[in-house]
């Protein structure tokens, strides 16, 4: 039987979504007996002579499930999710399976409780986001990642994943490459030659109006923040948007100033065009032609236009370090293109409009020329932590300096070895050009070293092979640290981990609450949320202009910041992490503001603001930014919403649809428009279709009252009224957002489970197992007992199994049951 | 090295983003005049392209209607009309590794691994990703032993978003067409910058490059006599993982060697280019430029790239198709959707016929560059409404040093293996290779 036609049916069930997956178990006295409700419901087909999916529940003993769990985890998944038994088949009631369900989870929590396996992640290579944040905290240098690495791959949605995170000679390069351009860069190397750095805005930038961070009083332009080398000159090149016939854009408009500030400093003012000169009457080709007479309008714009330059250019004097650059426009007003009654928020949306304003479309940093010296920069603080006064002094300075960065990259104690092999690179290079050549060469060292690189955990050698085991607190110290920050320690972290203490459980908890409290716990929100929820993917969001002509990138920007504030609020807060879905509160700026059509709101700062308590738009899914990443260019897709909501919310992924099943017909001119609704409808006749769309469907359409970008609407793209009703999974009847919202809502403990699923897979680094699932329901158990604060999430994974055990090394170790399969009915 | 010394100013890769149609002469300040040293070489050596396309063709407006001499140039193939004479279609060949083959949905995430290499991936999202060692890779460890690097991979699209990989294989899979082994996919670089300091190095002065070279070289000697130490207390898995790593310090190693013997001929780098830039017209031909730079300077002799990733989002609206490229793939036989995918299919074609141009105006040796390539363009996919993987668009352009003739269209066996197209292309290449993955024999092309 082909495995797509298998599985179909299956999903229906699986996906009874609103099902409760992590249900409390219900009191002990109430539960039936386990194994008659085996053999009266199960084992009709999974028996030992049947052996339907190779299961045979009959020979399975159910008081003991210990040496079974893998497939006892794939029993209760089913159970929770009603896949089992069929429909059709004599089914108990919901009651009844949960119960069961209860039972088998509880005897499989107290035999993981006895015998734990917390899994052995593989070598953790860090990934470039931890890298760069590594060489943030290390060297107090900010560096893109994007530049300097290449991208990592990504399995059960994160990049983190230890066993994907491979090697390659490219890789390697450019491990060594970025070594090199760190240190100098770090050390504020003399020798370091001019560069070129340039900087562009996409051309989809509005540029009419202020930017936030920019100076008051302008518009557009970009802020830059940007690592000038050395004490020295720079140059900045300012390229402007031109229009399609090679003029610049916004031609017309008159005296423009641009202005370079540095850390808010005004360094320069230029203007695009200096003078307006009337050009020198031009020599009549042919003197037998008249003049023409009176108002000759080609020869009136000719006069008016004077030549704007589209290439400015300022030379400026900047201390090294990391400073901030702007450059924009001297705000003015200029009729044409402020008219109140404009029609589009995008500017550039027609690219030879001839009423524009100019726009900034690049910047380039030159530099440095005539340096004067390494300056005074934060990472010549964190480095230079001594200066030796004389040549004597220079070694054991050069130690001090040396083992202080060796114990932070290599998040440990450097060793004698250690210090041996750094010195000896530190001792070529002083030789040759002197003390701080000699440190930069040792540092280049550290970064290229695999101690830096990898995150190595190795098991005791008093650890016989096959056991659980509690990691070292240097160990642990580097688990949260990547955990909460996509970082190595700080130094108080590493203190408390040197010192031993670690692993006692108010030291711990003391500890992740300061990590949390940091800055730097802002990665779970730029890091974590940013793939869970698929802000990553707004880069890559660009609805079709003529359908979506206000959309620009100060939307797109408007959209992610809003989600990313909002997520920080949840953290910052302490707040229950159910606020995400149902939260009456979030952060607009005038632009997000007048596209959700909230009045009075002013400027490009963003505020927060209340929600009624009727608003559709409470908690995420009012969001523009979930909207618009599932949706296509064209118009919604309520697919897409539906299996980001199952995926993201509901932690049941869908199957990936069979072959040859056709998308949606898009509307052909001529025809009848029918609404996506109607097309859906038309699409889901098909059997092959109807199982999955019946789940997936009425969760997207529940949102169809907001459009591909997501503006409220009550009339869709083809005219029609919107239609938002449907019949969840489970039977509940909704008739839009709010009836979802409160569906999911009703559910507290399945959403508040999907996120322990999620966070715990970023936390350990790889994907999780059938072994995982005790933790995973107690960190959600015991976070309902917190009202589900964010917080009680973090330490409820910190303190479980896998994050703070590991296993030892196999003599022969067979692959593990993942959850995807677990989660998946019917798949074998 | 043979970079020219003469070092002309810098173009602007800025230029008209805005608009569709664009003046580009990319990189051509950046393309170096040959020195003597490449024109006495005394048999050029060929330079083998592959280049992928996701989601298949439009076949009945790409398969010419005759076979052999002469055939009439498609709707889709019409743009390379003009390089007939050094192009052959090849019809009727499958991708059987890409099938399910028993593994249910995933037909995206199979395309890619299989392509080059005939294997069919392991169904797999963790520890165990594992396809197969693919063609461009097996001429890189034969022939580009010998060049800086032996191989070069581009792509254009960010693989770093989310939720867009087929459910049930890692990202891994749909990212890369080139696996150095059945475990090791490369990374597609999409930065332009990127590639350029890979191509080139850091530093301004030749001086410079072979000082920070020799640096590379220490450093990686000091960490190769550390590995024994660090793989006390480490797993068999995780040993192999450091094993890896010694093996790619090896790899880079030799590559520093071989930098260090060029680097005594006076290399005059030109100009690095910006990011990744806006549009994508500018960008696809300037990865195009970045392979004839490679190609010309022998800094390689294999690169593979990627025109866009599985499931592919980005919409073409600068020739009238505002859809993303994945769903109007799934035409649902509409003909306006068909007509639209069509359009993207003859655009992709283009930006091919402008890497061939580029390549046919490029000296080298006693001919140009398109005489000493052999490049393979087409896709792991047929028919992307339904997901199959028979008959495949694929041709082949270049002279391969005089060992390839064009102007042909060669109809196979329905659903001879792809395979054995690529075993036909490694034998004409020079290397002769007994089977590829699920080949049944070689094709004599």
């Amino acid at each position: 039987m082909p495995l797509g036609a298998k599985r179909w049916p299956g999903f229906a069930f699986a996906a009874t979504l609103i099902a409760s997956l992590h249900a409390a178990p219900p009191s002990a006295q109430q539960a039936p007996n386990p194994r008659a409700l085996l053999d009266q419901y199960c084992v009709t087909c999974h028996n030992e002579k049947a052996k339907t999916a190779g299961l045979m529940l009959d020979k399975l003993d159910v008081a003991n499930v210990a040496p079974n769990a893998a497939t006892w985890e794939k029993v209760v998944r089913k159970l929770r999710v009603g896949a089992m038994p069929p429909q059709g088949m004599p089914r108990p009631d919901r009651a009844t399976m949960d119960s069961l369900a209860a039972s088998i989870e509880t005897s499989l929590d107290r035999a993981a409780a006895v015998a734990p396996n917390p899994g052995r992640p593989v070598l953790h290579r860090l990934n470039r986001t931890e890298y760069a944040n590594a060489i943030r905290d290390l060297l107090a240098l900010d560096v893109d990642p994007s530049a300097m690495l290449p991208t990592d791959d990504a399995s059960f949605g994160f990049d983190n994943i230890a066993s994907v995170l491979g090697v390659s000679p490219a890789l390697l390069e450019r491990y060594l490459l970025a070594s090199a351009k760190i240190s100098r860069l770090a050390v504020g190397d003399p020798k370091t030659d001019p560069i070129t750095d340039t900087y562009r805005v996409r051309s989809d930038v509005t540029q009419n109006e202020h930017i936030e961070g920019l100076p008051f009083g302008t518009r557009g332009g970009v802020l830059i923040h940007h690592n000038f080398p050395l004490d020295g000159e720079y140059v900045i090149k300012v390229k402007l948007l031109k229009s399609t016939v090679d003029l610049l854009f916004g031609n017309n408009a008159q005296d423009q100033l641009l202005e370079i500030a540095l850390n808010g400093e005004r360094v320069q003012t230029l203007s695009i065009n200096p003078k307006v000169q009337a050009p020198p009457p031009a020599p009549a080709a042919d003197k037998s032609q008249k003049p023409k007479e009176g108002f000759d309008p080609a020869a009136a714009t000719k006069l008016s236009m004077s030549q704007p330059k589209d290439n400015l250019e300022a030379r400026v004097h900047v201390t090294a370090g990391p400073q901030t650059v702007t450059v924009a426009f001297v705000q003015r007003s200029y009729g044409p293109a402020q008219d109140l009654m404009q029609p589009l928020e995008r500017s550039t949306f027609d690219p030879s409009d001839p009423k524009g304003l100019p726009h900034v479309l690049s910047v380039a940093i030159s530099g440095p020329f005539n340096p004067s010296g390494s300056g005074d920069t934060p990472s010549r603080r964190k480095i230079f932590v001594c200066h030796p006064a004389n040549p004597n002094e220079e070694l054991p300075c050069a130690k001090k300096i040396i083992s202080t960065l060796a114990r932070e990259a290599y998040r440990r104690p450097a060793s004698d070895t250690d210090l041996e092999t750094l010195l000896s690179f530190y001792q070529t290079a002083r030789n040759k050009d002197g003390f701080e050549a000699g440190i930069e060469m040792a540092l280049r060292r550290i970064l290229s070293d695999p101690q830096f690189v990898y995150r190595f955990e190795r098991d005791p050698s008093s650890t016989p092979p096959d056991t659980s085991y509690r990691v070292s607190d240097l160990e642990l110290a580097s688990r949260l640290s990547f955990f909460l920050w996509s970082s190595i320690p700080d130094d108080e972290l590493l203190d408390v981990a040197a010192q031993g203490k670690l692993h006692d459980h108010a030291v711990l908890e003391h500890q992740v609450r300061r990590m949390l409290a940091d800055p730097r716990a802002e990665s779970l929100v730029s890091n974590f949320a940013d793939q869970w929820l698929y802000l990553r993917n707004l880069r890559g969001v660009n609805p079709d202009l003529e359908s979506f002509p206000n959309f620009d990138d100060n939307l797109r920007q408007a959209f992610k910041r809003e989600t990313e504030l909002f997520f920080a609020s949840i953290i910052q807060e302490d707040r229950s992490v159910i606020d995400l879905l149902d939260a009456n509160y979030t952060f607009v700026n005038e632009r997000l503001a007048k596209h959700y059509g909230i009045p009075n709101i002013y400027g490009s700062q963003f505020r927060r603001v209340s929600w009624p308590d009727d608003s559709p738009r409470r908690g995420l899914l009012g969001q523009g930014s979930i909207l618009a990443v599932t949706s296509i260019a064209t118009r919604t897709s309520p697919v897409q919403r539906g299996k980001w909501l199952l995926e993201n919310v509901l932690g049941t992924p869908p199957n990936p649809p069979p072959a040859n099943v056709p998308p949606l017909k898009e509307n052909k001119s001529g025809d009848k428009q029918l609404s996506v609704r109607q097309r859906m409808e038309a699409h889901r006749a098909s059997p092959a279709c109807s199982g999955c769309h019946k789940v997936l469907d009425p969760l997207g359409f529940a949102l169809e009252n907001f459009d591909a970008v997501g503006q409220w609407r009550t009339v869709s793209e083809s005219g029609d009224k919107i239609d938002a009703s449907g019949v969840l999974a489970d039977g509940t009847k909704v008739s839009g957002v709010a009836d979802l919202r409160a569906a999911l809502l009703s559910r507290p403990n399945v959403f508040a489970g999907t996120l322990t699923e999620k966070l715990l897979t970023y936390a350990l680094g790889r994907g999780l197992e059938f072994y995982d699932m005790p933790a995973v329901r107690s960190v959600t158990l015991q976070a309902a007992r917190d009202n589900y604060r964010f917080s009680s999430l973090i330490l409820g994974i910190v303190e479980s199994t896998p994050f703070q055990m590991r296993r030892s090394q196999e003599p022969d170790s067979a692959p593990a049951t993942s959850v995807a399969d677990i989660r998946r009915p019917n798949q074998q | 090295m043979m970079i020219s010394k003469k070092h002309l100013p810098r173009r602007t890769f800025l230029r008209g983003v805005v608009g569709g149609a664009i003046a580009l002469p990319l990189l051509d300040s950046m393309i170096p005049a040959l020195t003597a040293a490449t024109k006495t070489a005394a048999t050029p050596k060929t330079r083998l392209g592959f280049m992928y396309v996701p989601h298949g063709a439009v076949m009945d407006k790409w398969t010419p209607a005759t076979e052999g001499a002469g055939f009439e140039f498609t709707p889709i193939l019409k743009p390379l009309e003009p390089f007939r004479n050094q192009l052959l279609v090849v019809t009727g060949l499958a991708n059987k590794a890409a099938e399910s083959q028993g593994d249910g949905g995933g037909d995206h995430a199979r395309s890619a691994p299989s392509y080059l290499s005939g294997i069919h991936p392991l169904r797999t999202e963790g520890e165990d990703v594992r396809a197969g060692t693919t063609i461009d890779q097996i001429y890189a460890q034969k022939m580009g032993q010998d060049t800086p690097l032996p191989s070069l991979e581009l792509g254009t699209e960010d693989t770093g978003l989310v939720g867009v990989c087929d459910v049930g294989y890692s990202c891994a899979y749909m990212n890369s067409i080139a696996w150095r082994t059945p475990t090791q996919p490369l990374p597609m670089e999409i930065n332009p910058r990127v590639v350029f300091e890979r191509l080139f190095g850091d530093g301004s002065t030749a001086a410079d490059r072979l000082a920070r070279k020799q640096e590379d070289r220490s450093i990686l000697d000091s960490i190769t006599g550390e590995v024994a130490h660090l793989q006390t207390g480490l797993g068999t898995r995780d040993r192999g993982k450091i094993s890896d790593y010694l093996d790619n310090i090896r790899e880079i190693e030799r590559r520093i060697q071989m930098a260090e013997k060029r680097a005594s001929l006076n290399v005059q780098v030109p100009e690095t280019p910006i990011g990744v830039p806006d549009s994508f017209d500018e960008h696809a031909k300037l990865m195009y430029e970045l392979q004839v730079l490679a190609f010309q300077a022998e800094i390689t002799r294999v690169s593979t790239f990627m025109i866009a990733r599985d499931l592919s989002q980005r919409t073409f609206p600068q020739i009238g198709v505002p859809e993303p490229h994945h769903s109007v793939s799934h035409h649902g036989n509409n003909p306006a959707m068909i007509a639209k995918l069509e359009k993207i299919n003859v655009y992709h074609a283009s930006l091919f016929a402008y890497f061939l141009q580029r390549l046919r105006a490029t000296p080298d040796g006693d001919g140009n560059l398109l005489d000493h390539s052999m490049i393979m363009y087409g896709s792991s996919m047929s028919n992307p409404n339904e997901h199959n993987h028979f008959p495949l668009p694929l041709l082949v352009a270049g002279g391969a040093c005089g060992k390839l003739q064009g102007d042909r269209h060669l109809k196979f066996p329905e659903r001879t293996p792809m395979s054995n197209l690529l075993l036909g292309l490694l034998e004409k290449a020079g290397i002769e290779k007994g089977s590829l993955g699920d080949s049944t024999g070689m094709l004599t092309i």
